[in-house]
């Protein structure tokens, strides 16, 4: 893949299993979250990952690209500066607003798919990427609702904001199955429109079903139907990387590595 | 794991051994490092300890539980070791050893034990001239053995120590503690923990031996996981580790 090199498979580094992820065999790659690290004092175990080779790609949750407000330079440039700091090849968030009007939301909200929420969206993008050292890939998200009038399906929104702003795409092949449970997006439909030459790399994660809502935890195992949304990506392009988040409620290191294995087992079927 | 045995051949726990050599914050440890072999909990680099799953499957004793129901958000190693120590389980493991009779209540020694003990000898000297202080000699010098203090084991306690061997990873930090060495190693490097971790524990001096038999020595890496395999794989002997022993205040003794 163009401009990106081959990650293998990872997992989301988080200060709770610093040990586990400097245990685990197989870790080719890590991501942290951008807005708990400081520069110039990072964690040990990074720094360890780091002296070992393995790539750590910061994952921003904070910028609110989609926010009608223009995006936050302080934030764009924490990130950029954590991109540094780890020698990263790329940054990423997601396409997605947390805060308008000065309030938080403290969660991921989708964006309106219309073309004037689209503009918004675009701007803030290029807005980053002129203040980014490196790359900028963005993420779909899980949404437990869809914003009324939208004029696009969530493929061909990303696809367009891909061809203005020439991002790369972080395809979260879990929110992608949240979004088919909750609100009836077709993962193959999804998988056809956007662009899977700018897959930057994917994000598996686990959930659970509470009533007719998935809710998309990173607190829970990763469902075999999470692993054929991948297996159904994967038929269609290597990804240069694939990563297992988990966020709470971390699992033994016995199941940590068994999930991990899982994920590659998908990755490697594909590449024969 | 092996299960010591005592010297009548009751079988003696990993959390009682911990006790018996250090008191109730080695129990602790035991208790914790169990669990931590179990996988039952994850320590961080930052010294936090959280457990792996909200449910208490695989838990064996009472103190293990106590840990693990005090784990539902992440707490400080050292506090882990502390609070546990400190509990009601842990008494309850003290009325059971003993009610074993492995061991007792410690009497202090009083800081004026050495005055009895001079009157003691000094009469004792005195009885080559005049034989009746003798009989004062005998009063002074009981009473110095009895202010002495009495160790916290018992006969029996001592003598189920005396073949204990850390012949896992588990019974390594029973009877030398997270911050114990087996040769050039760190206990605590034997379940990965960071210095950083285990300096978070107050380290225990380690006094001169007296009784008990307990060995650290031939586990060294050969231990690092609980499937180290037999005592008699893993054991060779004493050595100069000389593993916990009865004046290691056992019983009444402070928290680890």
């Amino acid at each position: 893949m163009a401009g990106i090199k081959d990650l293998g498979v990872g997992i989301g580094w988080r200060s709770e299993i610093d040990l586990t992820v400097e245990r685990l065999p197989g870790v080719d790659f890590v991501e942290v979250v951008a807005e708990n690290l400081h520069i110039g004092h990072l964690p040990e175990s990074v720094t360890l990952l780091l002296e070992r080779g393995v790539p750590v790609l910061p994952h921003a949750v904070s910028l609110s690209l989609g926010s009608a407000d223009q995006v936050d330079l302080h934030r764009v440039e924490h990130l950029g500066a954590v991109a540094e700091a780890v020698g990263a090849p790329m940054v990423s968030d997601h396409v997605c607003f947390v805060r308008a009007g000065g309030l938080d939301s403290g969660h991921l909200m989708p964006v309106p798919r219309t073309r004037d929420a689209l503009d918004v969206l675009v701007a803030n993008v290029k807005l980053a990427q002129r203040n980014l050292p490196v790359p900028l890939a963005l993420e779909n998200v899980a949404a437990l609702l869809e914003w009324p009038d939208g004029e696009l399906s969530e493929g061909q929104f990303l696809a367009e904001l891909v061809e203005r702003t020439d991002c790369w795409l972080l395809v979260d092949v879990a929110n992608l199955y949240a979004n088919a449970r909750n609100i009836g997006t077709d993962p193959e439909r999804f998988l056809d429109e956007i662009p899977l030459e700018r897959l930057a790399y994917v994000h598996v994660a686990g959930g659970e079903q509470n009533g007719d809502i998935y809710h998309d935890t990173h607190a829970h195992a990763v469902l075999p139907e999470v692993l054929e949304v991948l297996d159904e990506l994967c038929s269609r392009v290597a990804p240069p990387g694939v990563l297992l988040e988990r966020d709470d409620n971390y699992p033994s290191d016995t199941e940590i590595a068994g999930e991990l294995a899982a994920i590659r087992a998908v990755v490697n079927k594909h590449r024969g | 794991m092996a299960a010591p045995t005592t010297a009548r051949g009751t079988r003696l726990p990993p959390e009682q051994i911990g006790y018996l050599v250090a008191g109730p914050g080695r129990a602790a440890e035991t208790a914790l490092a169990r669990l931590l072999d179990a996988d039952l909990v994850r320590v961080s680099r930052d010294g936090l300890v959280s457990a792996v799953h909200q449910t208490e499957l695989g838990v064996s004793t009472a103190v293990e539980t106590f840990i693990l129901v005090n784990l539902r958000r992440a707490v400080r190693f050292d506090a882990v070791v502390r609070n546990a120590a400190k509990s009601a389980e842990m008494r309850t493991l003290h009325q059971q050893l003993r009610a074993r009779r492995l061991t007792r209540d410690p009497r202090p020694r009083l800081a004026a034990w050495w005055v009895f003990l001079a009157f003691g000898v000094l009469l004792s000297l005195l009885a080559f001239l005049e034989p009746w202080t003798l009989f004062g000699a005998v009063a002074f010098l009981g009473v110095a053995y009895w202010t002495f203090g009495a160790k916290p084991l018992t006969r029996a306690g001592r003598a189920a120590l005396k073949d204990v061997t850390a012949s896992d990873r588990v019974l390594t930090v029973a009877l030398e503690g997270f911050r114990g060495r087996i040769g050039n190693q760190s206990v605590g490097e034997l379940f990965g923990l960071p210095q950083s971790v285990v300096k978070m524990l107050p380290r225990k001096k380690r006094k001169a031996r007296n009784g008990g038999a307990a060995s650290a020595a031939g586990c060294g890496s050969g231990c690092g996981s609980s499937s180290c395999g037999s005592s008699s794989s893993c054991s060779s002997g004493s050595s100069s580790c000389s593993g916990g022993g009865s004046s290691c205040g056992g019983g009444g003794g402070g928290g680890d």
